[in-house]
C-alpha cells in the first residue's frame, strides 16, 4: 500500500546537508536522528566546530540557545546542546517566509572526567555569555573562550550547582544566625 | 555577589592605561540604579560622558529557577517558571507546558475553549508587559504622565486576571492538559470592557508619545544594529524586527492554534531604539486584535483532557467514586510520569523567542529544563550597542531593549 511521495525540496536539501554533516563529523559523530521538533545530530567535541561551520554556512545563522545537561549517573554525563535557525537576511517583511522556518540541534557530549568544547565565540558573540553559564552551573570548560569564568554566581562560589551531585540546598549554609558558617551535611531532599 | 573589581584587572576595556587622558573614568552603574530595570550592573569605561567600553554583569537576581523545577513534579513545576519573567508569568507557563503536552503526547487533545484561552491570555500578558514597557521606558527618558496612562490601563488587566486566576501576578494558570480552573460568571463583561476602551487609550498613549519631539530626539539613530549584528547577538522579538526580519514564532512555528488568529507582524527597518519602540506599540495593537477575536470566538466546553491520569478529577466526583478518590490521591502525591525524551519548545514571548529544552528521563519530575531567555541575550547585546554613545543615551537603550531580570537571571 505505501505510496512513494516525493519528499518537499527543502526536505531533500536538508537530507544532503546532513549527509555532508555526517561527513564532516567523521568518527565523532555518535548519531544522526529526527526528532519530533527538528533534525538533530549527537557529537563528539572534536567534530563540533567543522560541523557548526558547515551549519551556519548553509544558511543556519542564528545561534538560539546554548544549554547543558547533566545526565548524571549514566556516561556520558553532559550534553551541551546548540539549536540553531535560518534566519534569511534582507528585506523580509513578510513573515509568511518564516512559516516552518529551519531549525536545527546539535548535542555535544564531552568527556566525564574533564569536559572541554571548543568555543563558539569567535563565531557568535551569543554564545559567550550562553557558554559562561554553563561553566558555572555545569563546570564544563569552552577551549579558547575569551573569558572563562562565571557568570550568574559570584566568583568565589563553590561547586557547580546544576550537576545531579550537587544538592538543591547548597553545599554550605550561609547566613546562619550566630556566625557559624562551617560545612553542614546536605539537607536530604525526597 | 561579592563586588570583586578583580574579575576586570585582566579585561583592556576595562582598564585605565597610561596613554588615558584625565577624562577617562572607570564607572560602575547600577546595580541599584533606577534605570536598569531591575538589577543589572554595567561596568563602563567613559570618556567624559562617552562609552568606550560596557561589561555589563548580571547574576544578582539568579534563584536557581532550573534547578527548583527539576526538584518539582511535573505539574508542580508550573509555579517557578511562572516566576522567571515576572512581568510575562502565562508565557513562561505557556512554553513550558507545551513542551510537556508534547512530550505527554496529548498536545493534540487540548480542548477548544482551553487554546482559545491560552491565547487570550497570552496576549493580554504581552499587552501588560508591553505597558510596563511604555510606562518606565518613557519615565527614564523624562517623560511622566505617559506613566499613569500605561499603568491606569495595566491594572485593568490585572485585576481581569486576578478575577480570573486568583493571583495578580503569578497566575500559574495554564496547566499541563488545559487549565487549573474555567473563567468565572462575569468574565466576559469584564473583557468586552477591557476591549471597547483598550483602542481609545492606545491612540491616546502613541499620541502622547510616538511623535513626541523629545522621544524621538532621544531614540531616532540611538542603539543602532544591523539585520547580520542582530542575528549574530542572538535577538529575537521586538530588537530583531526592527532591523526589518518578520520572525515571529506565531507565525514560524505555531501553537496553541495561533494559526488560526488573523494579525500582523509588524517590523521595521531603523534598526535603532525608535525602530524596537515603533514595533512594541504596534505589537500592543495587534495584540488587542488577537484579543478580540479569542472572544469572539470563545467555545464552550471543557478546559482539561478527559485523562485522569494526568488531571485530576472534579470535586464532586471524588466524593462518591472511589477511583476518582484513587486518582486524585495518586497525582497530589507523586504526579505522573512523563516518557523519556527531549523536547525543544518555543513561544512568543513579550521580550521575544522564549524558548524550552525540556528533557524528560521518564520519571514524575522533570530531568531538565533548559530556559532560552531572550532577555539574557539582549542584555548581552548592551556590550555591542553602548560604545560611542553617552551614558543618557545607554539608559535609553537598556530600556529599549526591555531586559527583565527575572528573566535573565532565572
Amino acid at each position: 500500500m505505501s505510496e512513494t511521495v516525493a519528499p518537499h525540496p527543502e526536505r531533500a536539501a536538508l537530507a544532503d546537508l546532513i549527509v555532508e554533516l555526517t561527513q564532516a563529523a567523521g568518527e565523532d559523530l555518535l548519531e544522526s536522528s529526527s526528532c519530533d521538533d527538528m533534525d538533530e545530530l549527537a557529537l563528539r567535541p572534536g567534530g563540533l566546530f567543522a560541523v557548526i561551520t558547515r551549519l551556519r554556512e548553509a544558511g543556519f545563522n542564528l545561534l538560539l540557545d546554548v544549554g547543558g545537561t547533566d545526565h548524571h549517573p549514566l556516561s556520558p554525563r553532559f550534553e551541551i546542546s546548540y539549536i540553531l535557525t535560518a534566519i534569511p537576511l534582507g528585506d523580509q517583511r513578510d513573515p509568511r517566509r518564516f512559516a516552518g522556518v529551519r531549525r536545527f540541534r546539535l548535542r555535544v557530549f564531552p568527556d566525564d572526567r574533564d569536559p572541554i568544547v571548543p568555543t563558539l565565540s569567535d563565531l557568535w558573540p551569543s554564545a559567550n555569555w550562553a557558554e559562561r553559564e554553563i561553566f558555572d552551573l555545569f563546570g564544563v570548560r569552552f577551549e579558547g573562550h575569551p573569558e572563562m569564568r562565571r557568570l550568574l554566581n559570584p566568583d568565589d562560589w563553590k561547586g557547580h550547582p546544576l550537576r545531579k551531585d550537587y544538592p538543591l540546598r547548597g553545599l554550605e549554609r550561609r547566613f546562619v544566625p550566630g556566625g557559624h558558617t562551617g560545612t553542614v551535611p546536605p539537607v536530604r531532599e525526597s | 555577589m561579592t563586588l570583586d573589581l578583580t574579575a576586570f584587572e585582566n579585561n583592556p576595556d576595562l582598564t585605565l592605561s597610561p596613554g588615558d587622558d584625565r577624562d577617562t573614568l572607570i564607572l560602575s552603574m547600577g546595580p541599584q540604579h533606577p534605570s536598569t530595570h531591575g538589577v543589572l550592573r554595567v561596568m563602563l569605561k567613559l570618556d567624559g560622558e562617552t562609552v568606550i567600553s560596557a561589561e555589563p554583569e548580571i547574576g544578582f537576581l539568579h534563584t536557581g529557577i532550573e534547578k527548583q523545577a527539576e526538584n518539582l513534579l511535573w505539574q508542580q513545576a508550573v509555579t517557578v517558571v511562572d516566576r522567571a519573567d515576572y512581568l510575562a508569568p502565562l508565557s513562561n507557563s505557556l512554553c513550558y507546558v507545551l513542551a510537556a503536552e508534547r512530550l505527554l503526547g496529548i498536545d493534540e487533545q487540548i480542548p477548544q475553549r482551553a487554546r482559545v484561552l491560552r491565547v487570550m491570555f497570552a496576549e493580554l500578558t504581552r499587552i501588560a508587559s508591553h505597558l510596563v514597557w511604555l510606562g518606565t521606558h518613557c519615565l527614564d527618558l523624562g517623560a511622566q504622565s505617559i506613566f499613569f496612562y500605561a499603568f491606569d490601563m495595566r491594572e485593568r488587566i490585572l485585576s481581569i486576571m486576578e478575577f480570573v486566576t486568583g493571583a495578580r501576578m503569578h497566575q500559574s494558570w495554564f496547566r499541563i492538559g488545559g487549565l487549573a480552573i474555567d473563567v468565572p460568571k462575569g468574565f466576559l463583561e469584564k473583557m468586552d470592557d477591557f476591549i471597547d476602551r483598550f483602542p481609545e487609550r492606545l491612540r491616546d498613549m502613541r499620541a502622547i508619545v510616538e511623535r513626541n519631539v523629545i522621544i524621538v530626539d532621544r531614540l531616532v539613530g540611538i542603539g543602532k544594529i544591523s539585520q547580520q549584528e542582530a542575528v549574530d547577538w542572538g535577538l529575537t522579538g521586538p530588537p530583531l524586527r526592527a532591523t526589518g526580519i518578520a520572525y515571529d514564532v506565531r507565525r514560524a512555528y505555531p501553537y496553541s492554534g495561533y494559526e488560526s488568529y488573523d494579525f500582523d507582524v509588524p517590523t521595521q527597518t531603523g534598526g535603532d531604539c525608535y525602530a524596537r519602540f515603533v514595533v512594541r506599540l504596534d505589537e500592543m495593537y495587534q495584540a488587542w486584535r488577537i484579543v478580540k477575536q479569542a472572544r469572539e470566538r470563545f467555545p464552550g466546553g471543557p478546559v482539561v483532557i478527559d485523562d485522569r491520569k494526568i488531571v485530576p478529577p472534579p470535586k464532586t466526583e471524588i466524593q462518591h467514586s472511589m477511583e476518582a478518590l484513587i486518582h486524585h490521591f495518586k497525582l497530589v502525591s507523586s504526579g505522573f510520569n512523563v516518557p523519556e525524551g527531549h523536547i525543544y519548545q518555543s513561544v512568543e514571548g513579550p521580550r521575544g523567542e522564549m524558548g524550552m529544552y525540556v528533557t524528560s528521563a521518564g520519571g514524575n519530575k522533570p530531568w531538565r529544563v533548559r530556559w532560552r531567555p531572550s532577555s539574557f541575550y539582549h542584555t548581552q547585546a548592551l556590550k555591542r550597542l553602548a560604545p560611542g554613545n553617552l551614558i543618557a543615551d545607554l539608559v535609553a537603550i537598556i530600556g529599549s531593549m526591555d531586559p527583565v531580570f527575572g528573566d535573565v537571571d532565572r
